[in-house]
């Protein structure tokens, strides 16, 4: 963990110049008469920052690596000639500086003289007018007068690129400090740009001296943070002006739990800067979680409650207690004609803890059943089933920063660089300095080889071999004796240990015997296996590429046997890390979503914990597991399941094979939607209970690393209740009663009732910045690194993961082996990013597959192709990417209208029904337009929306009801 | 109209039977899956399956046929 990022020790609105120093010696020199103690390594510059004794600069940030070339923080040394700069001069022991006299007066302002000499003189109306370094250094050196005139030549007429949707590029303003280029080197791994020419000719340059929007960039707006000038703006502040006051909350896009601050001009967010102290993030971010929040304001947010008999019904707005009593009336009468398990709920890895426990709460208490489910189901249920059965709990052992210490590093399964981007720049700077690098993927993803980072082995197996993978990988190790013993010896299970070592050892597991399963050659599997083995410290990173898969489970548990074969467990540096896909999704399985688990994953068998949840309740719990989501569906097609209250998720999109889906969702007598658009699967619904956006609440997001964040609200709720109060309210109407004033006493019943969460509240969370559970009396101030001195079972558990092909093979009909996925600037369903401009780069979904397979079908880049899998068809443009390999095509699952879970199939995990989405067999073929489904949705959509007009057209006019967009 | 809980629930049982095919001893196997049904099957989902059984079962594994009864004897 590095100094610098320690809350104890830091003002995170103050920029100290250089990065701290990890050193643990400690030196003590004096600046302007002052002693100050500071780690070796430590620059001058940080070294007066932290005694309050702020040396202009104008090149230097904290958050790059020194650079000296702006001259402006030049000091005087004791016994010294010249006057060195003081970003790039570390501090010595016994050191004399002084940062401030004439002569050093004289020489910053000819300098700040020379910068303004090229600089355009429009303070008064300019952008960056009130947070403008460059504007703060010139009234510090006290710069009054140019001597040199504005005649000469000059960069003021220099050509604008407005290219990018929410950031402009004014070169005109540049001061060539090369804060941008390094930000976009050191901080973000992209290298897009750089400084073209020299002398008076350098310039700023985005790839070969393109558009910011053509060229390599990200927009992952970590030069339009660093720059010191308005040369690259938010267009944001340019239309809005500076933010007047700003609050720290949490990104509720993916799980790494970025912090921003949200910087406001009264309830409006001006812009997102990333925060500094967040312990996830450490000031950075990706273009999702800086740029793309517009969607809580857009003109599509529904903030009236609707209600109505049928979904051939126009939508009737009503008040909240009309719809929250129609609701009550609704699911009751269902459970009294058709049983008490006849309704259930889907609580959302988008809401905060608070608002999932409540859900999950009002499901088991008030319904009376445990039918509650999460849409983890359909992304990490078997990391929950895997880790809980080999390591003791359900979550990943590290922190984020831990992978700062790894030296070679497995990544299984997962696009980090466009699906975690913020981890995926911290592990490119951890691969830059020269950790090794393995990527186990049937799809060349960015991480594989980008500029300053080359994989040792892209493994690139077919979809659905993974365990066969995992298994090869483990034999290798055990056959070639290099295995931890004495950590295996000491920390493991040792009957687990000898079964799994005698069922690994089978010669069928070795790679030469696996390939012609995984297509991995032998050679190159046991060479990574080595690398993996070998290192100091070995870590795996792992995603939906592992759990979504008939045999998700078995995989995970296979990735923790090889971690503890290793002994690459309880220490910084290694581990078993899934990265999450959304915001809470630990959280979500934290809160007690799942049908079989109470908050903390304590079995609702078990009649000790149970007993602790009904006293606080009141009320008795069911002893059985519930219904999982896919179970529902399967239950509303018999009959036997009603009613379903679902918040946050949408369904109708997300779960595979849609028509399945849709045709259940059909049969429901009551759904109840909450959120905070009119999603796909609202548009099946009876009542539609309006959400409130990350901006509009309080609560909690807990991250990948079992970080609880806290969630600021920053802005009134459009529909004027958070979504928490919204729960309530329906549970008192259902005669349940909730009476919660804030988020933080529903934390505080969580810590009550939750073993790993003892210890949190909101007062420690404003006190400590975050907490990783677990967080008790063994773990006060919580638990970075999982499993240092003992496993929550004791001893480690091997599991046997025997390799079972999946059911979804290639044949003669559908040869080809579809996989889904993400990418960087949409999210998930779209249904928040699609409603930004993040639009700009990817406004429908694409079949991505080989050359060779295009050619073989006469497919080339653009053309409609049918997509078809014995679950349904669908129609998307062709994209030939030499990406892929033969056999295997990609898409991904952002946008409705594209249908891509129309094709996946109803395959699932065997452990945790979570759907095999990495593979589908299918056929490709060139066609010349949408499929039936496609043309089903159009008209199906078009009346939905039709419903939607009409309840918006009859609305009474009132003032509360004035929304965006209406 | 077919069951589509029944016929995703013999899917799964065997899936789940299939996955725990491993230890060499057909009493410990079952076993196993019953426990895991035992665990994270839903109450309506474990009378389903064992009424399956009951008449007869015939699409199920012989590991499932054995954890099924298992689970349902120990209910």
């Amino acid at each position: 963990m590095l100094q610098y990022f320690n809350p104890k020790q830091q003002d995170f609105d103050k920029d100290y110049g250089t990065p701290a120093s990890v050193s643990e010696n400690l030196i003590t020199l004096e600046i302007d008469g002052v002693c100050i103690t500071v780690p070796e390594g430590t620059s001058v510059m940080r070294a007066a920052a932290l005694a309050d004794i702020n040396i202009p600069k104008l090149c230097a940030s904290d958050n790059l690596e020194a650079f000296g070339s702006c001259r402006i923080c030049a000091v005087e040394i004791e016994g010294r000639r010249g006057t060195p700069a003081s970003c790039t001069t570390p501090a010595e022991a016994g050191m004399k500086v002084t940062t401030q006299n004439p002569r050093l007066g004289k020489l910053r302002r000819n300098i700040m003289e020379l910068y303004i000499s090229d600089h355009p003189l429009d303070c008064l109306t300019c952008p960056a007018n009130g947070n403008c370094e460059l504007q703060d250094v010139a009234g510090e050196v006290g710069l009054r007068e140019v001597r040199y005139g504005f005649s000469g030549d000059n960069h003021l007429q220099a050509e604008k690129d407005h290219s990018n949707p929410y950031f402009s590029f004014d070169p005109s303003k540049c001061i060539v400090c090369s804060r941008c280029v390094r930000a976009c080197g050191e901080v973000q791994g992209t290298f897009a740009l750089t400084i073209d020419g020299r002398g008076f000719d350098s310039k700023v340059s985005p790839g070969q001296d393109q558009p910011f929007l053509d060229s390599e960039c990200v927009s992952c707006g970590a030069c339009v943070q660093a720059c010191p000038t308005s040369t690259l703006m938010e267009k944001s502040v340019i239309e809005a002006g500076q933010p007047e006051h700003s609050v720290v909350t949490t990104c509720a896009y993916c799980g790494v739990g970025c912090q921003f601050k949200a910087e406001m001009k009264g309830s409006e967010v001006i812009r997102m800067v990333p925060y500094k102290g967040g312990q996830a993030n450490h000031g950075h971010s990706c273009v999702k979680g800086r740029f793309a929040f517009g969607y809580a304001t857009h003109e599509d947010r529904i903030t009236k409650p609707m209600i109505r008999d049928s979904i051939d019904q126009p939508w009737q707005e009503v008040s909240w207690d009309e719809a929250l009593s129609f609701a009550a009336t609704k699911l009751r009468g269902i459970q009294e004609k058709y049983g008490r398990e006849s309704i259930g709920g889907i609580t959302s890895s988008r809401c905060t803890n608070e608002e999932t426990y409540l859900v999950q709460k009002l499901i088991r208490a008030a319904f009376g059943n445990n039918n509650t489910d999460t849409c983890a189901r359909v992304c990490h249920s078997p990391t929950g089933y895997g880790l809980k059965t080999t390591l003791g709990e359900s979550a990943g052992t590290q922190t984020f920063d831990s992978v700062m210490q790894a030296d070679a590093v497995m990544v299984i399964g997962a696009n980090p660089t466009d699906a975690h981007p913020v981890f995926g720049s911290l592990l490119k700077k951890r691969l830059r300095q020269g950790a090794k690098l393995i990527v186990a993927d049937p799809r060349r993803i960015d991480l594989v080889k980008s500029p300053h980072v080359q994989t040792q082995h892209h493994l690139t197996l077919r979809p659905g071999s993974n365990v066969a993978f995992i298994n090869a990988m483990a034999h290798v190790i055990m056959s070639e004796g290099l295995e931890d013993k004495a950590f295996i010896a000491e920390r493991c299970d040792t009957e687990a240990f000898n079964a799994w070592r005698n069922f690994i050892s089978e010669e069928r597991h070795s790679p030469e015997n696996t390939e012609s399963i995984t297509g991995i050659p032998a050679a190159e599997l046991r060479s990574a296996a080595r690398i993996y083995a070998n290192a100091k410290n070995g870590a795996i990173y792992y995603g939906l590429g592992v759990t979504e898969h008939s045999q998700g489970s078995s995989m995970v548990m296979g990735i923790a046997n090889l971690a503890l074969a290793t002994g690459n467990i309880g220490r910084e540096g290694v581990g078993v890390n899934p990265l999450r896909g959304q915001n809470n999704v630990q959280g979500s399985c934290d809160m007690g979503s799942f049908p079989h688990e109470l908050p903390g994953y304590q079995h609702v068998a078990d009649d000790a914990v149970r007993a602790r949840f009904e006293s606080a309740w009141g009320v008795t719990l069911d002893n059985e597991p519930g219904l999982r989501i896919p179970n529902m569906f399967d239950a509303a097609l018999d009959g036997t399941y009603k009613g379903m209250y679902c918040q946050g998720e949408d369904i109708a999109q997300s779960d595979p094979n849609t028509n399945h889906v849709q045709a259940a969702l059909r049969s429901l007598e009551c759904l109840v939607v909450q959120d905070i658009f009119l999603n796909e699967t609202a548009k099946y619904a009876h009542v539609f209970l309006p959400g409130s956006s990350f901006l509009e609440k309080d609560g909690t997001f807990t991250n990948a690393e079992r970080r609880i964040n806290r969630v600021r609200k920053v802005m009134p709720p459009l529909a004027g209740l958070q979504d928490w109060e919204v729960t309530q309210a329906l549970s008192n109407a259902l005669g349940y009663p909730m009476n919660y004033n804030h988020p933080s006493e529903i934390m505080d019943e969580i810590a009550q009732l939750t073993p790993t969460f003892t210890h949190v509240s909101y007062e420690r969370l404003e006190k400590l910045g975050s907490i990783q559970w677990p967080c008790n009396d063994d773990a006060p101030d919580g638990t970075p690194t999982m499993h240092e001195e003992s496993f929550p079972i004791g001893k480690g558990h091997f599991a046997i993961t025997e390799y079972v092909a999946t059911e979804e093979r290639s044949t003669r009909k559908y040869p080809l082996l579809l996989t889904t996925g993400r990418i960087l600037s949409q999210y998930n369903v779209g249904a928040q990013t699609r409603r930004t401009e993040n639009q700009v780069w990817h406004d429908d979904d694409v079949l991505e597959l080989h050359p060779q397979d295009a050619e073989d079908r006469g497919i080339t880049n653009g053309d409609w192709v049918g997509i078809a899998s014995r679950a349904g068809e669908t129609v998307m443009r062709a994209k030939v990417s030499d990406r892929m390999q033969p056999g295997v095509v990609y898409t991904t699952f952002h946008h409705p209208h594209s249908g891509a879970n129309v094709v996946t199939t109803d395959n699932s995990d065997w452990a945790t029904n979570c759907p095999e989405y990495k593979v589908t067999a299918v056929q490709a073929v060139k066609v010349t337009e949408p499929s039936d489904w496609q043309q089903r949705y159009r008209d199906f959509n078009q009346q939905q929306l039709g419903h939607l007009n009409k309840a918006r057209l009859n609305e009474p006019r009132s003032e509360e009801s004035a929304i965006a967009g209406k | 109209m077919a069951n589509h809980q029944l016929t995703s629930l013999i899917r799964m049982a065997n899936q789940i039977a299939a996955n725990n095919t491993h230890i060499g001893d057909e009493n410990a196997e079952a076993e196993m899956v019953a426990n895991h049904l035992s665990k994270f099957w839903a109450r309506s989902m474990k009378a389903q399956i064992s009424e399956y059984l009951n008449q007869g079962g015939d699409e199920l594994t012989p590991i499932a046929r054995k954890a099924i009864g298992l689970m349902a004897s120990a209910g």
